[in-house]
């Protein structure tokens, strides 16, 4: 049942593969060929969609262990099996994976270049984030990490902006120093537990030393803090986003992103509990340091890109805060967090993808006044207002659900660090102010006093987006019915955790 | 465009327009487009007018010191249905006219604004007011304990009726523009200035005058005798008031005194029609022009045509309209201005010539910061 969410994107790409190219003879009579590949790209991740609304219609919010296991032995030699397994941590950016996707297939250009090849890569990179969140064997999970890099290369590579090839390969090589620590990790893990498998299983750090727990977590840490990222392994994130297209920003922050922060959680807490609660002080520092430099940072930009780019660093902080702190709280907001700056970074990222499209350019010095009705853009400023919002965390919406969750649920543990991240949630508020204030009020200039109208079409997904975020701000327990066993459920059987952050509270009452 | 006179040429940073005045063209360049707009947005402007001045005469009339006129936009023809559509704003909204009579009332000018200030007409409308206010005890002793109050609301009862009586005048101006338009007697913009200047000619010395029937008998407020005319009186003040002062562009610009976006002297600060900025700014969901909407529902065919071949097409459909209402406001101000000119612009003696220079470029000076540059240009 779970593998459908590989093989639909899977079958969806391959289906393009076949499509009849067009060829220069046709292009040269000028006749029109009609272009299915983005059809059958939406149908695909449409079925998707649905495959993962009906999972999630059958999941059992009572169990904590896993459901809708697959497994199957692949290559018995070399200890891979294809396991695949569906959890509270793992339904909701499931969901969200396939969402985004059509969102971003959604908001393509349809004149776009090469749109086989695209649609075909988009799928794969569907198909790849699917199985990873899937995958319950240490290894299967470094086959789709790395899988997805590929296609994703090639979406930046190709479609990219003018420094695209830069920005590609910084990608590329980031990513790819993070998978092979990723590996180093899991293989150091399972060749030193003495075990004959690479599959999931939370008991087998226990018997390790303390300091081999350490190597084998701080490997991982870095490997998925690039992923995530942290600071200082985020300048490629900048870079990449900024160059990729709109729909491929889209996926990067919504979707990509949470491979890292999912990573931290499965793996880095998961398998190392023990490492983790003596580390976990220096990583909420780690979480300070990333909110507070990716605020600041945001706030210095003049690319609406790149300061919504850096805002995501300083969001991706607070779920190494709540992760750090693992408390049940914490950890059901590092979860809520993920799915939350999905969308509204997905959100933020469509409606500047709009902006440029319109009007040329990102900076904010330049642009001026585009909530203008009748001239400017006032539905997508509209909508821009309502994603800087909820990014800052105003009440009613998904950013103030998340935020408070996490810092509700890190506030007894690090205490100092909570407040510190919190001053980051205000730091939201300035530099995104800066930049609707600077971009969407006062008067139009004139160079921008023509625009292009905005279809219908280019503004549906910002309101789709902007509905959720809405709706799961009033209405968060629907999302947090899903997750909350299992994040109990995890932190149940890491006596460890707990009492590190029990002693902590403790010794802070002393 | 140079000067074709023998006079030195001209300093002022407007000097083509200047040399184009004295060379009888107008504000606005000419070109078929801009005639075009400029007849089609005056045809629609004509039948708002109507509109328009037909409702202030009936306040001047019918609500005379009726001081809550809950109904007074309906002209004594009182439905449902029609408060229905009222409440829709799908109407035509002639708050817009009462805005531009307040805009004549408080900047006054001409000798309508003198005489409102005379003891004659202070005597004609106490008389009035006693008659408006027998068997209203309560009334009463309000006119008593502030005798200036009912007095004001009846100056302004008058400009009700002197704008009512301008537009009266001017609708049928820009209806019949349109109408030689169509027979292909209008071709260029300096056939409209001419068609709207001697529309003014022909109406200049028109008597304005201002009585109120109450119960029967017939009150004087503003008698001929006080001498008042179209031209001086009603024209020149409401020009200079709505073109130059104050016009209600709502939510077109907002300035802030003390961000010293306000001379200190008020009569430096120009916000009128010519000055007013198309673009609404702020946010979404600011009203536009009440005049701007209100002609949206008449505008002819094939300006229609043209604003939907523009990228933004019925989008951006009163943006348009009020650049193209700028560009005939252009004209109607160079047909004032041809009209006072001290001598006629084609005079031969160099001495009146001079005199028009300066005449030419004092207006002018008032017109450096209105949108007289963007309109050339066709710029929003």
């Amino acid at each position: 049942m779970l593998s459908a969410l590989i093989v639909i994107p899977l079958l969806g790409a391959i289906l393009i593969g076949l499509l009849p190219r067009v060829s220069s003879s046709h292009a040269q009579t000028g006749a029109e060929v009609p272009d299915y590949s983005r059809a059958i790209a939406l149908l695909a991740v449409t079925l998707a969609i649905f495959w993962s609304v009906l999972l999630g219609f059958k999941f059992d919010t009572s169990i904590s262990h896993l459901q809708f296991v697959e497994n199957m032995p692949w290559i018995d030699a070399l200890g891979l099996t294809y396991r695949l397994g569906l959890d509270g941590l793992s339904l909701p950016l499931l969901v969200i994976n396939a969402l985004l996707t059509w969102f971003a297939i959604y908001s393509t250009d349809e004149l776009l270049q090469r749109p086989r090849l695209y649609y075909m890569l988009i799928l794969m990179l569907n198909a790849g984030v699917a199985g990873a969140f899937l995958a319950q064997d240490l290894l299967l999970f470094f086959l789709f990490y790395e899988i997805e890099l590929i296609p994703l290369y090639l979406l930046i590579a190709i479609w990219g902006g003018a420094q695209r090839g830069y920005a590609a390969t910084k990608f590329l090589i980031y990513t790819a120093i993070s998978g092979v620590l990723i590996l180093a990790a899991f293989l150091g893990l399972t060749w030193l537990s003495g075990a004959s498998s690479f599959g999931y299983d939370p008991s087998r750090s226990q018997f390790l030393p303390l300091a081999t727990q350490l190597i084998l977590l701080g490997t991982l840490l870095i490997g998925f803090g690039i992923k995530i990222p942290l600071v200082p392994l985020h300048t490629w994130l900048p870079d990449a986003h900024v160059e990729a297209s709109t729909p491929i920003s889209v996926l990067l922050a919504g979707v990509l992103l949470k491979l890292g922060t999912y990573g931290l959680l499965r793996f880095g807490l998961g398998l190392f509990p023990e490492a983790w609660s003596v580390l976990s002080p220096w990583l909420a520092i780690w979480a300070v340091v990333s909110v507070l430099y990716g605020a600041f940072t945001a706030i210095a930009q003049s690319d609406m890109k790149k300061m919504v780019a850096y805002s995501s660093i300083a969001h991706m902080g607070y779920i190494l805060l709540g992760a750090a702190a693992a408390t049940p709280l914490s950890i059901l907001g590092t979860v809520f967090q993920m799915i939350s700056h999905g969308l509204i970074s997905a959100l933020l990222f469509l409606l500047v993808g709009v902006v440029h499209k319109k009007t040329g350019t990102r900076d904010i010095n330049i642009l001026h006044g585009l909530l203008t009705p009748e001239r400017g853009l006032p539905i997508i400023g509209s909508l821009m207002i309502v994603g800087v919002m909820a990014s800052a965390g105003i009440p009613g919406m998904m950013g103030f659900i998340s935020e408070f969750i996490i810092f509700r649920g890190s506030f007894p543990v690090f205490p100092v660090q909570t407040l510190l991240c919190m001053v980051g949630t205000g730091l939201t508020a300035v530099y995104f102010l800066l930049l609707v204030n600077r971009s969407f009020f006062g008067r139009l200039p004139v160079q921008f006093s023509n625009l292009p109208p905005v279809q219908w079409s280019e503004r549906i997904p910002g309101f789709l987006l902007a509905t959720m975020i809405v709706f799961l701000g009033l209405q968060p327990s629907w999302l947090v019915q899903w997750t909350e066993t299992t994040t109990t459920a995890m932190l149940i059987s890491y006596p460890t955790i707990g009492a590190v952050g029990h002693s902590l509270t403790q010794k802070d009452k002393g | 465009m140079v000067s074709t006179s023998n006079l030195s040429p001209s300093t002022h940073p407007l000097a083509d327009i200047i040399y184009r005045l004295e060379n009888g063209g107008a504000l606005l360049p000419d070109s078929p487009e801009n005639v075009m707009e400029v007849v089609g947005i005056l045809k629609s402007y004509g039948v708002v007018l109507d509109a328009y001045w037909r409702n202030l005469i009936y306040i001047s009339e019918h609500q005379f010191l009726v001081l809550f006129p809950f109904f007074k936009y309906f002209n004594g023809e009182f439905s449902i249905g029609k408060l229905l559509r009222h409440w829709w704003h799908n109407r035509i909204n002639y708050e817009f006219a009462e805005y531009c009579m307040k805009a004549m009332l408080w900047h006054g000018g001409g000798k309508l604004d003198a005489y409102l200030d005379t003891q004659e007409f202070c005597d004609r409308a106490q008389q009035a007011i006693q008659a408006k206010l027998r068997g209203n005890p309560l009334m009463q002793g309000v006119s008593k304990a502030f005798p200036d109050f009912l007095i004001e609301q009846v100056r302004q009862m008058a400009y009700y009726s002197v704008l009512g009586q301008f537009w009266r005048v001017m609708s049928p101006i820009f209806l019949t523009l349109s109408d030689r338009y169509d027979r292909g007697e209008i071709k260029s913009i300096p056939d409209v200035v001419n068609h709207v200047l001697q529309g003014l000619v022909r109406a200049a010395d028109k008597p304005i005058t201002y009585a109120v029937n109450i119960r029967g008998q017939e009150y004087e407020l503003i008698p001929k005798s006080a001498g008042l005319t179209f031209l001086m009186d009603a024209a020149v003040p409401y020009v200079e008031a709505v073109f130059f002062r104050s016009f209600p562009f709502m939510g077109t610009v907002s300035y802030n005194a003390q961000a010293r976006q306000i001379p200190p002297e008020q009569e430096r600060f120009s916000y009128g029609a010519l000055y007013a900025d198309p673009l609404p700014v702020g946010g979404a969901g600011i009203p536009p022009t009440l005049l701007m909407q209100d002609m949206t529902h008449f505008i002819p065919d094939y300006l229609h045509r043209f604003y939907q071949r523009t990228p933004r097409g019925e989008t951006d459909l009163r943006v348009k309209i009020c650049v193209s209402f700028q560009k005939s406001m252009f004209c109607v101000t160079t047909a004032a201005i041809l009209g006072l000119m001290p001598f006629p612009a084609d005079t031969p003696d160099p001495e009146q010539r001079k005199k028009n220079r300066i005449y030419l470029e004092n207006w002018m000076d008032r017109l450096l910061e209105s949108r007289l540059i963007s309109v050339q240009v066709c710029e929003v």
